[in-house]
């Protein structure tokens, strides 16, 4: 029964996806030079950071592979959230799993189809990315392609498929404890709890303190650091792929198999549990997300600041659609509750970059090094929140969007409001973000505010773009019949949009390197004098900026225009 | 009043509406009937905005829907044939948006959608968000906002969809009642008898071709070279 089912889903996806139309063919050719693209980038950053870490900064190996877990340890938290989040819609609120409960299929099947869509639905992208940085990162030990391939498959998958069965046994956890003290105090908890242990593994992981202490241990550093890594990080995960890839880099297949072998057994067991589970509580937790939902009768007689009846400063278009923004993404639970882990992340890394000691790092190089890599992952960031927030804002208007199309308002003025409603949320993000990664190298050079209004200059432009972007291909790739945001954001036309915005900023990188190095190389004081040093590659940065914000425009506005 | 002259639409190679042309004055009620797939949505979603045209005109109370969108726009209400809603909306702020959106003032409005909730009866689940409804409930507020700004023009695409009888008996009456008042309606349906009943002048499309366009005094005529019922006269007519 499952084959067959999976069977008409993969008949259903590839006919959809490799239609003869010639703008779809153009599409794709589109879609593949931009994956190309991402692709070979990819390959070049990790081979290039591989490289600079292992033969110039001399790292080491061992500290290298506790970055590496480090990273891994991130992706693992956002892949299981993002499971969770995203296997809520497809598990309790798709018309499909209504439609499959009528038929004679076992709940566990079911189960299994929709965890396996949401599974391979998300996560091709991250797969290609992560090949292509295994590519890279194998290029530096002359790895061959095969043993690249059976590290993909035997142990970056089985990883990734340990995240995603967790966040399923997890989010029947949470229906059942929901069924008992209801939704929100249970997200609240569970939010917390990820917070708390986000803070936890960083304390615990801290890199600063780690490199501070290697420096005690020179030159025999992999033989001493791996003394030093708390022991709660070998229960983990992460842990496990990057000692499996410390020991294979080191040749050493006795010490890097075991490692394998753990995650795979775990995996294993995890799925096993999470379909034992499914077996027994899946349908049960299915009844009782009917009867969890948030309370759908509002108070006619209380009035609340959006309520519809108030008076407002705008005119009665802006004010409708203002509120119906505001109300309909307040009133679903996948949007607040992801846009609120996300600001935290958001602040995470903001706290993280503004506690960052550069007086260790006496090198202007690195400092400037440093800079640029905060600046990357902000930028990253930005990017991110732009893609799950604004691409899906039209979509999202559904097929109820008859009601606007038919109604005399401007679809100009639709965009627009849509466009500022996202502009400000990412602005204000984006502005923290880069304040907050500026005040190391503030107070590491005694107090400038060069590089305060440079970087406040380059977000608000980085902010405009990516946003405009995200919202004209949100338009463009927008399918309405789409319900769930993050399904909207995790479409062949959102990495398309994503990819974009990170070429887009890999540009940006490479225009205010010069004054970027030229400020650090001043010691970024404020007597600086050299202003078209700083104003070229400004005026620049916003001539891209505005030609790929016209770019965005042009093609939202052809959207809304097209038959509905 | 409705003008479409020489209005066609493709879909690829597919011609979902050929060469179409007929005026709906000014008060008329006027029943657009055909069998599935002949083109009567596509009509009216052209009439509406919601589909461009690939050549001819469209006129609504003298405004062009494509040169002039927001003056057509401003005298229709539109009834889609699926009342899609804003789930996370209640029916009343679904209402307040539309009025928002036809730029009525508040305390017009308030008293336009109090008179609205009484009379299709919705009073019992209104503040409830539209994801609780059922087909006729939302089908009921969607007539509820086409009415909200006293459209010049209702454009009704199956409007006895999911209706119980008492709420098909407000429809009914509704309709009638505009009617009277000179509001010019095109209503397509797939109740012979309902449009026979209510409508001035029925038009039957076919393959994307008006092939009968007839008064309530002309169908008598054509029903009466059948067996007397209108279902023989719309079978024959649509045959190919």
């Amino acid at each position: 029964m499952l084959i067959h089912i999976l069977r008409y889903k993969l008949l259903s996806y590839i006919k959809s996806t490799f239609d003869r139309k010639p703008s779809s063919i153009v599409r794709g050719i589109a879609s593949l030079l931009v994956f190309g693209g991402f692709a070979y980038t990819a390959y070049l950053f990790s081979a290039e950071v591989t490289r600079y870490m292992l033969a110039h900064a001399h790292t080491g190996l061992y500290l290298f592979h506790t970055f590496v877990s480090m990273i891994l340890f991130v992706f693992f938290v956002a892949v299981n959230l993002g499971n969770i989040i995203v296997s809520y819609s497809t598990l309790y609120r798709s018309m499909e799993v209504r439609f499959l409960l009528t038929k004679p299929i076992s709940f566990t099947s079911i189960f299994i189809l929709k965890f396996l869509d949401n599974f391979f639905y998300s996560s091709t992208t991250l797969f290609l990315g992560a090949f292509m940085m295994f590519l890279g990162y194998g290029s530096y030990f002359n790895y061959p392609l095969h043993f690249l391939v059976v590290i993909m498959l035997f142990v970056f998958v089985p990883f990734m498929f340990l995240s995603a069965s967790l966040a399923g046994l997890i989010l029947m956890a949470i229906m059942k404890l929901a069924g008992k003290i209801g939704f929100k105090k249970v997200l609240a908890g569970i939010f917390i709890i990820y917070l708390f242990f986000v803070y936890i593994f960083f304390e615990k992981s801290n890199p600063t303190m780690l490199v501070e202490n290697l420096n005690r241990f020179i030159p025999d550093i992999d033989a001493y650091i791996s003394q030093m890594v708390p022991g709660f990080l070998h229960y983990l995960p992460n842990q496990w792929v990057a000692e499996f890839l410390y020991y294979s880099a080191r040749g050493d297949m006795a010490h890097a198999l075991p490692y394998a072998g753990i995650l795979i057994t775990v995996t294993a067991v995890v799925f096993g549990a999470c379909l034992f589970v499914a077996h027994r509580f899946y349908y049960k937790s299915w009844l009782i997300s009917l009867q969890v939902q948030p309370s759908a009768e509002i108070s006619h007689r209380r009035r609340h600041i959006f309520d519809f009846r108030s008076k407002s400063i705008f005119s009665p278009q802006v004010e409708v659609l203002l509120k119906k923004e505001i109300l309909t993404f307040l009133r679903e639970t996948s949007q607040w509750v992801h846009l609120l882990v996300m600001v935290a992340l958001a602040g995470i890394f903001s706290v993280s970059a503004s506690h960052i000691n550069l007086m260790r790092a006496r090198v202007i190089d690195l400092h400037m090094i440093i800079y640029l890599v905060l600046f990357t992952f902000g930028g990253f960031m930005i990017s991110g929140l732009a893609l799950r927030f604004v691409f899906p804002m039209i979509g999202l208007e559904g097929q109820a969007f008859w009601s606007l199309k038919t109604s005399p308002v401007k679809q100009s003025k639709i965009f627009q409001l849509k466009f500022i409603m996202g502009f400000l949320l990412i602005l204000i993000v984006a502005e923290y973000i880069t304040i907050s990664s500026s005040v190391p190298f503030i107070r590491a050079t005694g107090g400038s505010r060069m590089l305060i209004w440079f970087g406040v200059f380059n977000a608000f432009w980085i902010s405009f773009t990516t946003v405009m972007l995200s919202l004209g291909f949100g338009g463009y790739f927008a399918n309405y019949f789409e319900h769930n945001p993050i399904r909207a954001a995790s479409t062949q036309g959102a990495t398309l949009t994503f990819l974009i915005t990170i070429i887009y900023l890999i540009l940006i990188v490479i225009v205010i390197i010069v004054p970027v190095s030229a400020l650090f190389s001043k010691g970024i004081t404020d007597r600086y004098s050299s202003e078209a040093l700083i104003t070229l590659p400004g005026a620049l940065l916003a001539f891209v900026s505005g030609v790929l914000s016209v770019f965005g425009w042009i093609i939202g506005q052809r959207s809304l225009k097209k038959d509905f | 009043m409705i003008e479409l002259e020489g209005v066609t639409k493709k879909f690829g190679n597919f011609t979902a509406v050929d060469n179409l042309t007929f005026t709906i004055p000014q008060g008329e009620f006027f029943g657009f009937l055909g069998p599935n797939g002949a083109g009567k949505t596509t009509t009216i979603k052209m009439i509406v905005g919601l589909y461009a045209p690939d050549s001819g005109d469209i006129i609504v109370n003298g405004n062009n829907i494509r040169s002039n969108p927001i003056e057509a726009k401003q005298s229709i209400g539109y009834v889609p044939d699926i009342p899609f809603l804003y789930e996370k909306l209640t029916g009343r702020e679904f209402l307040y948006m539309i009025g928002g959106l036809f730029k009525i003032q508040k305390s017009v409005l308030h008293e336009s959608i109090t008179g609205l909730i009484e009379h299709f009866e919705i009073g019992d689940w209104v503040d409830k968000r539209t994801e609780e409804y059922s087909q006729g409930m939302k089908q009921r507020i969607t007539i509820a906002a086409a009415l909200i700004h006293n459209p010049k023009t209702i454009i009704i695409d199956e409007p006895l969809i999911g209706l119980d009888p008492r709420s098909a008996k407000i429809v009914r009456e509704i309709l009638q009642q505009q009617s009277r008042n000179g509001v010019s309606i095109l209503m397509s349906t797939h109740s012979l008898a309902f449009a026979e009943e209510l409508c001035d002048r029925i038009g039957i499309i076919n393959n994307g071709r008006l092939v009968m366009c007839e008064t309530r005094e002309q169908l008598k005529v054509e029903k009466a070279k059948y067996d007397g019922n209108f279902e023989s006269v719309f079978l024959e007519i649509t045959r190919q």
